[in-house]
Order: C-alpha cells, then sequence, then structure tokens
C-alpha cells in the first residue's frame, strides 16, 4: 500500500471508526432490529439478544396503526405552523435590522441568543407561562377573557400546538435571521442607488433585488425545518406528554402526540422493533418532504 | 422631516418590542427563580412591602445540594460531558478534516458522498439502534455512552477540509521543504491558521451536547452517576411539579453559561452556524 494512502487512513481512523460504529452501522442494525418483535421474557438491558424475528409484522402493524397517522398529522401540522411563520418573521427581522440603527449588534444578539439555549429549559419555561393562572392567563383574566383559565393553553386541544409552535418560533427566529442579514448585507448599495434613480418603491426594491437573494436560504431554512419538525421531541417531551386527549377515526389520540414523541413513547415502552420501523416511516416521510420542498421553491423561480 | 422620525421611531418600537418578547421567558425564569416558597405562582413581581417579602436568593443555594436532585452535580456533569465531547470531536474531525484536504488516498470521494448522504438521515433513526449498541457494550450509566457517539461530527469534518484546502498551498511547500513532517504541518501551519474554526466548532458542539436531552436520558437510568442537567430537571420537574421557583432557580444553571458564552464568544457561534446556509 503507498505510504500516503497509509497515513490518509491513519488520520482518519479515529473519525471513520466512531461514524462507523455509531452512524453507519446503525441505519442498517436498525432495519435488522425492525424485524424483531422482543418477548415478554426480555430482560430491560439485554433485550436485544433475545428478540424474536417477526418478518414485516411491525411494519404492517404501524400501517395499519390509526395513532401512528395521527401523529403524521401533527408533524405536518407542526411543520405548517412552525416553518412559514419561522421564515417570515426571521425575514422581517432581517429587513429591520438591515438599516441604519443605534444598538444594531445589541438587537440581533437579543433576538439570537434563544437559538441556542437548552431546548429543554425553554419548554420548561414556556409551559409556566402557559400554565392556568400563569404568565399568559393571568393577562388575560386581567382583560376579561376566561377561555384559557380552566386548562391553560397547554391543556386546550385547540390551543396546545400552536402555544409550542409560538414558543419555538420565537426559540428558533434569530437562527434565520443571521442567514437572512448575512445576505442582505452582501448586496452592493450601488444596486439600490440605481434602483433609487429609477424611482423604485421600497416593496419593488424588495421583490426584485433583495427577495431572489434570499431564496437558497428561504430552501435551506424550509429543509432544517423540516428535519427539526420530523425530530421534534424534546419540547413535547417538557410541555405536553402527547396530551391532550381527542379522538381521531374512532380512536383515542393525543393531540400533540407527533411522531418523534410518539417514537420515544413505544421505545420507552420497551418495543424497540416498532420503534424502529416507525423511523423508517419517517425517513421516507422525510425523503418526500425535502423533494417537494425543493421542487416547490425549484418551480417558483 | 417629522414622517422620517415617525418612521424611525417606530421601527425602534418594532424592535424593542421584540427584544422584549424575544428575551421574555428569560426575564421570567430569572424573576421566578428569586421568588419565596409559594410565591411563584402568584404572578407578581412588584411586592406589596418590602423587597424580600417576595423575593429571596435560596433558591439558587437550596437546588444545587438538594439530598435526592443535587444539581451541582448534574452541572459539572453537563460540563464535562458536553467539554470532553467538545474537545474530542474537534479533534477528531481536525485529523479527518485534514485527511480530506491534503491527501488523495482510495475511495475518498466515495467517503465523502457516504458523509454527505449521512447528514441527510433524520436523527430519530440513530436513537433505536445505538442505545442497543450502548447496551451490548455495557454501557448504560457511563460517560463514554454520553461522550463517544457525538465525537463524530460530519458537518466538523467538512468546515475543517473546506478551511484547511483554503490555506495557500505555498505555506505547505516552505514548511516541507524545511523538512516538515504531517505533525509539524499540522503544528505550524494547519491549527494556527484554523484556530478561529476549531473554536467555532469546539462551542457548537459544546452547545449541542449541553442540551443533547434525549440522549442523556435514555442512556441514563433515574440512579446514573452521570445525569446531567437536562435530564436532572426532567426527574425533579416529576418529582416535584408544584416547585416552580425551585425548578426555574435550576433551569437558570443550564441558562447563564450559555448566555456568558454566548456575551463573548458570539461571533464564532453565529459564524459557524451561517456557513452551512450562506455559502454553500
Amino acid at each position: 500500500m503507498k505510504r500516503e494512502t497509509l497515513s490518509a487512513y491513519s488520520y482518519l481512523l479515529p473519525f471513520l471508526t466512531v461514524f462507523g460504529i455509531f452512524l453507519a452501522f446503525p441505519v442498517v442494525y436498525s432495519i435488522w432490529i425492525s424485524l424483531h418483535k422482543v418477548t415478554l421474557t426480555t430482560n430491560l438491558y439485554h433485550v436485544f439478544s433475545d428478540m424474536k424475528f417477526a418478518g414485516l409484522a411491525n411494519y404492517k402493524e404501524i400501517w395499519n396503526n390509526v395513532e401512528f397517522w395521527w401523529s403524521l398529522i401533527v408533524t405536518i401540522l407542526y411543520m405548517i405552523l412552525t416553518i412559514p411563520t419561522g421564515i417570515f418573521l426571521s425575514m422581517i427581522l432581517a429587513v429591520l435590522l438591515n438599516q441604519k440603527i443605534k444598538w444594531a449588534s445589541f438587537f440581533q444578539s437579543a433576538y439570537f441568543l434563544p437559538n441556542i439555549l437548552d431546548m429543554l429549559v425553554i419548554g420548561l419555561i414556556w409551559k409556566f407561562m402557559y400554565s392556568p393562572d400563569g404568565l399568559f392567563d393571568t393577562f388575560f383574566m386581567k382583560i376579561g377573557i376566561d377561555f384559557f383559565h380552566e386548562t391553560g393553553f397547554l391543556g386546550n386541544p385547540w390551543t396546545a400546538l400552536p402555544a409550542i409552535a409560538m414558543a419555538m418560533v420565537l426559540k428558533g427566529a434569530g437562527f434565520g435571521m443571521v442567514l437572512f442579514l448575512t445576505a442582505l448585507k452582501n448586496i452592493s448599495p450601488n444596486i439600490f442607488e440605481a434602483a433609487d434613480l429609477d424611482g423604485l418603491t421600497w416593496w419593488q426594491k424588495f421583490r426584485y433585488i433583495q427577495a431572489p437573494l434570499l431564496k437558497p436560504i428561504v430552501l435551506f431554512l424550509a429543509i432544517t425545518g423540516t428535519m427539526a419538525c420530523l425530530n421534534a421531541f424534546t419540547e413535547f417531551y417538557i410541555m405536553t406528554e402527547g396530551r391532550p386527549i381527542s379522538t381521531f377515526l374512532g380512536e383515542t389520540v393525543g393531540v400533540t402526540k407527533i411522531t418523534g414523541y410518539y417514537l420515544f413513547e413505544k421505545f420507552t415502552q420497551i418495543k424497540y422493533g416498532y420503534a424502529a420501523a416507525m423511523s423508517y416511516f419517517l425517513f421516507v416521510f422525510a425523503l418526500i418532504i425535502s423533494y417537494i420542498n425543493y421542487r416547490w421553491l425549484r418551480e417558483k423561480g | 422631516m417629522m414622517r422620517l422620525q415617525m418612521k424611525k421611531g417606530m421601527l425602534y418600537a418594532a424592535l424593542i418590542a421584540f427584544a422584549l418578547f424575544s428575551l421574555m421567558p428569560l426575564f421570567f425564569m430569572v424573576l421566578t427563580a428569586m421568588k419565596q416558597e409559594g410565591m411563584a405562582m402568584k404572578m407578581q413581581f412588584i411586592p406589596d412591602g418590602p423587597l424580600e417579602t417576595l423575593y429571596t436568593f435560596k433558591n439558587f443555594t437550596e437546588v444545587l445540594f438538594n439530598k435526592d436532585f443535587p444539581f451541582f452535580k448534574f452541572f459539572l456533569n453537563s460540563v464535562i460531558v458536553a467539554g470532553l465531547t467538545a474537545l474530542l470531536s474537534t479533534f477528531i474531525c481536525l485529523l479527518a478534516g485534514y485527511a480530506f484536504a491534503r491527501k488523495n488516498f482510495p475511495l475518498k470521494n466515495f467517503l465523502f458522498s457516504i458523509l454527505l448522504s449521512a447528514m441527510m438521515v433524520p436523527g430519530m433513526i440513530f436513537m433505536v439502534p445505538q442505545f442497543a449498541i450502548i447496551t451490548n457494550f455495557g454501557w448504560m450509566d457511563t460517560l463514554a455512552a454520553l461522550v463517544i457517539p457525538h465525537t463524530a461530527n460530519i458537518f466538523g469534518v467538512f468546515l475543517l477540509r473546506q478551511s484547511i484546502e483554503k490555506i495557500p498551498n505555498s505555506l505547505f511547500e516552505a514548511a516541507e521543504v524545511d523538512g516538515a513532517g504531517d505533525w509539524q504541518l499540522m503544528r505550524y501551519v494547519v491549527i494556527p491558521l484554523v484556530s478561529p474554526i476549531l473554536l467555532t466548532l469546539i462551542l457548537l458542539t459544546f452547545l449541542g451536547q449541553w442540551s443533547n436531552f434525549l440522549w442523556q436520558l435514555i442512556v441514563n437510568t433515574p440512579s446514573s452517576d452521570w445525569l446531567t442537567l437536562p435530564v436532572g430537571l426532567a426527574l425533579f420537574k416529576g418529582q416535584y411539579s408544584i416547585a416552580w421557583e425551585k425548578m426555574m432557580a435550576a433551569a437558570c444553571y443550564s441558562v447563564f453559561p450559555v448566555v456568558i458564552l454566548f456575551i463573548f464568544l458570539q461571533k464564532y457561534i453565529i459564524s459557524g452556524l451561517t456557513q452551512g446556509g450562506v455559502k454553500e
């Protein structure tokens, strides 16, 4: 073997070892697990040693499981609630901050900071603010609205998911804002001077100069946002644990039981094969959504 | 002129309003953490009498050394887990990035495309099999389980490969003429020139692991010695769901270090996060 090859692989060795064991192998191993079921005698910490081969039984069960399809609907609703609003809000913030203002870096920091804080902690704070007699309920009671008083925002089937979405949009908006702002700052001022000479309005300038440059960022945010919704777990774990309860096609479902949380729930019930199979449904779903995102944004320009 | 000033005024009003809204959870957390016992649920922030009737600092010390939920220990665990992962991961990504940037070897492009496609797999796929591997290794409740699986950071390899490739070849050649081997090139050429990127990666990995709740939850049993801050907080909530002032005090210990890092090093954090979005 060539010396260069040998030295290259010795540099790659630590990375490839971890990558191989904990990222590449699991994708294949997970398929194997998804074809198995745990038995009644399973030991909690050696579960994987005495599982029984079950073929595609897990996949069939999931296909016929109303609760699973409901969880996918929750995922889609969560995507609709968080992604467009998040992109819109971060774009507005970037446009506002892109003008000559004092304290610009303070505002930028204030908007960005929540983005890197621990999701569990942020979720916990919002849960408290949303609770009955919490900050928001107290405010609404003061102005004479007692609609949220009985259950709080997270206990009401109509407001629970939007409430989580609002908390997460506020947490995440700073990320998109920074991306948009970087792109806006890269536009040469000469173009705007020319546009001013031509008498373009504020909207025309945005529409014809800035918007086209922001499109790749919109696509990027749509894809990362989709991924975040498919992996959404912590905010649901801490804020609602899938509640409140409602019915869907005659089955009892958790209104906010998003697929990521539902998968975790199956995992804690030591239905490992079932959870693994479900993650492949998620994978296919991820591919479809990414493709739609990509096509949709391509067509629009 | 008047109209222009009105417009400016409205702009600032909007900026300030959103800043307040964005930081509201943090203000709320800090104020609640300082409430006297039993006062957290009263949404009162201005005391009727002297300040001590409503506020106190004792929650901050009480949660640190709580018998069942020693947050001081959880905090140290989080620092160790996130810090160790950040250093280890950045180191092995530097080695891998160096190989991809400076060496030719068989399967190079193939490997690189494998890494690219692995980034598109939703994280939930990894949960069950990674957990299975950890139990097979007998790594439950260990530091290794919390650290090792997250040291292969694909984004880190891309970032480092890209920045090492940007180093002018003449620098490497000059050093090679002087007889420098790989390690000396790394020590005297690569590391000094990519040190901002290394700092960025260390910070981002630290922040990521500081809040990697799901993984830390599943590889720790409730009696583990390696419970981290978010896991401790989640278990605490399960047991004392009424003690909001204590919970918020514990939450402060998760937020403050991040705020401090952010205040001093935000340039590095933001530049790292925007790399993926704008440049490609």
